[in-house]
């Protein structure tokens, strides 16, 4: 039979030098932690390392005999550190560090037990933090004296605690219920399914509620930035991380001399006008959060001042020359790309570098065309409350609505401010908050004509698509004309499932004025006239958008 | 292989290190399941190791799940060898009940045995060593084997610290009947102390005398001056024409001496009355001796738990039938012999 090698269990732990003492035979009746530890009828210790400060010699000998008596199983290694004062935390933890650092331990064979019940407060909050950052490999295990006058002399009791919070089932299950509903918070109860968004959601709630560091919301306006930045500070605020209010601001709106003061306040009579003091934003959100919407828009000086704010929690209110002082978590928003505006030389690298430590880009709404459905959802029960009356959409006029707004026609340039809008706008001029099919086709007239206005392109098509379907030389030989008016046609392709749905978004006003009835057809013929076909234009081994 | 479920009966240490021994005795390999399954630390404690790994070095055993808090336990013993052993238990477990295991195979072994335990010699809820030398041994010696056992240092729970040797010749054990007590031929009272003051040992000794009526040169008081710990034991031993037995107390801290000693006189006054040769705690040994005579008998105080648990166990590796028999209220004779 092959002999499997049992698992070595080894504590190690500081002597004590009042609790461990005992001299006589009278000190079998007292409870010595470390001794009582190897005399455990449920724990068999092979090997104790023992830690001692210099100066105890003695009492680590008589600790060892002790310990081969009672339990000879364990073979006792002792260890003196160099710490001369036990209650110094950094001389300590740093002794302690190089211990555990040079100790070679062996987890596959090995079970290690950190006795916590022995040494100053400071060797315990050591061991702990040891323990806690994985230092050591190993689970505490604190012993306590017998209880009751019959037990006296007894070697008292020992309970092993493990810092894997999430071996312990109960609380596992709170802790995954807490983090649903972190995540469902953040989303605003609305089940997206969009797994990207998903995935950056749970990454927000970790961040958000283990770090105080800024956090830097990216996306296209109408993306949800301020939504979000707003459902971080109440998330933080449930979890008691925050404790100050929540203070946002939009930075386009903070243009020329108010924008300093605005900010960071000024004293009385810091300039004309400045009639009182002002405490500025970054005072009120302290202890809470700051969120700066537009931070691209920031001027120098601004730039300037919040990067002193963030790096020493300090800065300087205009006309005043004593600091104040504000500690708040800064959430930023951009629309823009920041490194771009600091090659031009329009925003600080150092700001950027500081804010950027956590960046979230949040996805435009037409690259989430499944989390569409469960977001219109979301927006009738917004109107029905704005509205103070049930806005409902029957099956039939949803359906219809969805097909449009998740084809590649439905542009949503202004993103999630699109569809509030849009279902606003129909649950307000549906007769008793009953949104029909009509009602429907009204608001898509009304969202392709704004889209329209707003410009042709639904994206800038990083490549040229027609060098690219055409080859170079006859790209080259295509008149200007021509050559715009199929790039935007080849645009609308890339885009779009099937030939049919590209047709719809390209003749879409002839359509609605019923003035062609084979979208299709039509374009099939242009794209002949290059002598090209469907599958030439497509995007290649897929139907499907994304 | 036998299958014992380690829960049933008495459900705790004893059904184990009963079926190491006769698994040495016999051979035959077994598995435990549920080992002490309804107690509020189940499975093996390392008292309960110990004995496993001191039975698996006697019968060069393989062993399954001997780790702590195993419930499962595989023992197949290979080859019973006689020699030398050295076991140091520590105060975890004690030595006696270490002995205990391995003795009965040892007996009947090719060739004889030194045996040094370590430990605990005198712990409460095992067989202190005076009762082995006094009480137990004697009556192996009867049956056969020649067992001579000394004592060189006292170990007290919960330091420990002591040591024992035992010197086995084995000889096949004859089967032995044990009746009759005959008169009681002597006395004694021993309150012994350890590192604890003197006034303990004379209250116990008071107690013994006024409960049982011993007279003052029947008491006596043992100092011991270098024991590993403190510690304090009452015993009484009650030696008969054809037996000693040998009652134990055992001091503790929070009760006091004269309780301690009630409690023992107690004891030893309900064996004198029953009339009988043997006592609870010698029941249970004797029963397991005269299982591997295959035969004997003896009269004894009404059994307890303990004995029937023994008893069920004795079916698994033995081909023998004990039977009991209620003689009076306060008496019962055992009977062992051959089954069919």
């Amino acid at each position: 039979m092959a002999k499997t090698r049992t698992r070595e269990t080894v504590v190690l732990g500081m002597l004590g030098t009042t609790l461990d003492a005992g001299r006589g035979p009278r000190r079998w009746e007292k409870w010595r932690p470390t001794v009582g530890l190897c005399q455990q009828e449920d724990l068999l210790v092979h090997r104790m390392e023992l830690l001692a400060l210099p100066g105890h010699a003695e009492l680590v000998q008589a600790v060892v005999e002790d310990i081969a008596q009672v339990s000879p199983e364990t073979r006792v290694r002792t260890t003196e550190l160099n710490i001369r004062n036990p209650w110094d935390l950094e001389e300590t933890y740093g002794a302690l560090l190089d211990y555990a650092k040079a100790y070679p331990f062996h987890p596959e064979h090995e079970d290690y037990l950190v006795h916590i019940t022995t040494g100053t407060h400071i060797v315990q909050i050591s061991m702990f933090l040891l323990v806690e950052s994985r230092h050591i490999p190993g689970r505490l295990v604190q012993t306590s004296p017998p209880q009751g006058v019959r037990d006296q002399g007894r070697p008292g009791i020992h309970a092993i605690i493990d810092l894997d919070l999430s071996k312990y089932d109960t609380l596992a299950r709170r802790f995954e219920q807490e983090q649903r509903e972190g995540l469902s918070f953040l989303k605003a109860g609305i089940d997206t399914l969009n797994p990207a968004f998903n995935r950056l959601i749970e990454r927000i709630e970790q961040v958000a509620t283990s770090s105080r560091a800024p956090l830097l919301l990216t996306g296209p306006t109408g993306a949800g930035k301020s939504q979000l930045a707003k459902r971080i500070y109440q998330l933080k605020k449930t979890r008691r991380h925050v404790s100050g209010p929540f203070v946002d601001i939009n930075c386009a709106t903070l243009r020329g001399d108010g924008a300093m003061s605005a900010l960071f306040g000024h004293v009385k009579g810091a300039f004309t006008g400045a009639v009182g003091d002002r405490p500025g934003l970054l005072r009120q959100a302290n202890g809470g959060v700051l969120f700066l919407d537009e931070i691209g828009e920031l001027g120098a000086d601004e730039q300037a001042m919040l990067l002193r704010a963030l790096e020493d929690k300090r800065f300087l209110p205009v006309g005043s020359d004593k600091e104040a002082e504000s500690d708040f978590q800064l959430i930023a928003g951009t629309n823009r790309d920041l490194q771009a505006e600091v090659e031009r030389g329009r925003f600080r690298e150092d700001l950027l570098a500081r804010i950027n430590l956590w960046t979230f880009r949040l996805p435009p709404l037409c690259e989430r065309t499944e989390d569409i459905p469960p977001n219109l959802l979301y927006e009738l029960d917004q109107a029905s409350r704005a509205l103070e009356t049930r806005v409902t959409m029957n099956k039939e006029a949803q359906e219809h609505f969805l097909r449009f707004a998740t084809s590649p026609e439905a542009r949503w340039s202004g993103n999630f401010r699109d569809l509030n809008a849009a279902v606003l706008r129909m649950a307000t001029l549906a007769p008793g908050g009953r949104i029909t099919r009509e009602g429907v086709d009204e608001e898509i007239e009304r969202l392709r004509a704004a889209w329209a206005k707003s410009g042709p392109s639904r994206q800038t098509p990083a490549v040229d698509l027609v060098v690219e379907v055409l080859g170079d030389e006859r790209a080259e030989a295509l008149d200007r004309f021509d050559r715009a008016q199929l790039a935007e046609v080849l645009a609308v392709c890339r885009q779009a499932r099937t030939l049919s749905d590209a047709g719809r978004a390209l003749f879409a006003q002839s359509r609605a004025q019923k003035k062609s009835i084979n979208d299709a057809d039509r374009l099939r013929k242009y794209l002949t006239r290059f002598g090209l076909s469907w599958a030439d234009v497509a995007v290649r081994g897929a139907t499907a958008v994304e | 292989m036998i299958r014992i479920d380690g829960s049933k009966g008495e459900g705790g240490g004893q059904v184990l290190r009963t079926s190491l021994a006769l698994s040495l005795v016999t051979g035959k390999p077994f598995q435990m399941v549920n080992i002490r399954a309804g107690r509020s630390k189940p499975g093996l404690l390392r008292q309960h190791l110990t004995a496993v790994k001191a039975a698996a070095a006697v019968g060069e055993a393989e062993l399954e799940g001997a780790e702590l808090h195993s419930k499962e336990l595989t023992f197949r013993p290979k080859a019973l060898q006689s020699g030398d052993y050295h076991f140091a238990v520590g105060t975890a477990g004690s030595a006696t009940l270490v002995l205990q295991t391995v003795l009965p195979a040892l007996m009947t072994a090719s060739g004889p045995s030194t045996l040094v335990l370590e430990g605990g010699t005198h712990n409460p809820a095992a067989p202190p060593f005076d009762f082995l030398t006094k009480a137990y041994l004697p009556l192996v010696r009867r049956m056969g084997p020649g067992v001579e056992a000394t004592l060189e240092k006292h170990g007290f729970f919960p330091a420990g610290g002591g040591k024992f040797e035992v010197l086995m010749q084995p000889a096949p054990l004859k089967p032995l009947h044990l009746l009759e007590r005959g008169n009681v031929v002597r006395r004694q009272a021993t309150a012994m102390i350890a590192q604890v003051p003197y006034d303990v040992a004379k209250r116990e000794l008071e107690t013994v005398g006024k409960k049982l009526g011993w007279l003052a040169e029947e008491r006596r008081v043992e100092e011991l001056k270098r024991s590993a710990g403190p510690g304090n034991v009452v015993w009484l031993e009650v030696e008969s024409e054809h037996v000693t037995e040998v009652f134990t107390g055992f001091g503790e801290r929070g009760v006091r001496a004269e309780d301690i000693a009630e409690a023992v006189a107690e004891e030893a006054q309900v064996y004198l009355e029953a009339g009988v040769p043997v006592g609870e705690h010698l029941a249970d040994q004797l029963m397991l001796l005269l299982a591997l005579a295959r035969g004997g008998s003896f009269r004894t105080l009404p059994l307890d738990g303990h004995a029937q648990t023994q008893i069920e166990t004795f079916a698994h590796f033995l081909d023998v039938k004990v039977s009991v028999e209620e003689v009076s209220p306060q008496v019962r004779e055992v009977e062992v012999g051959k089954r069919g």
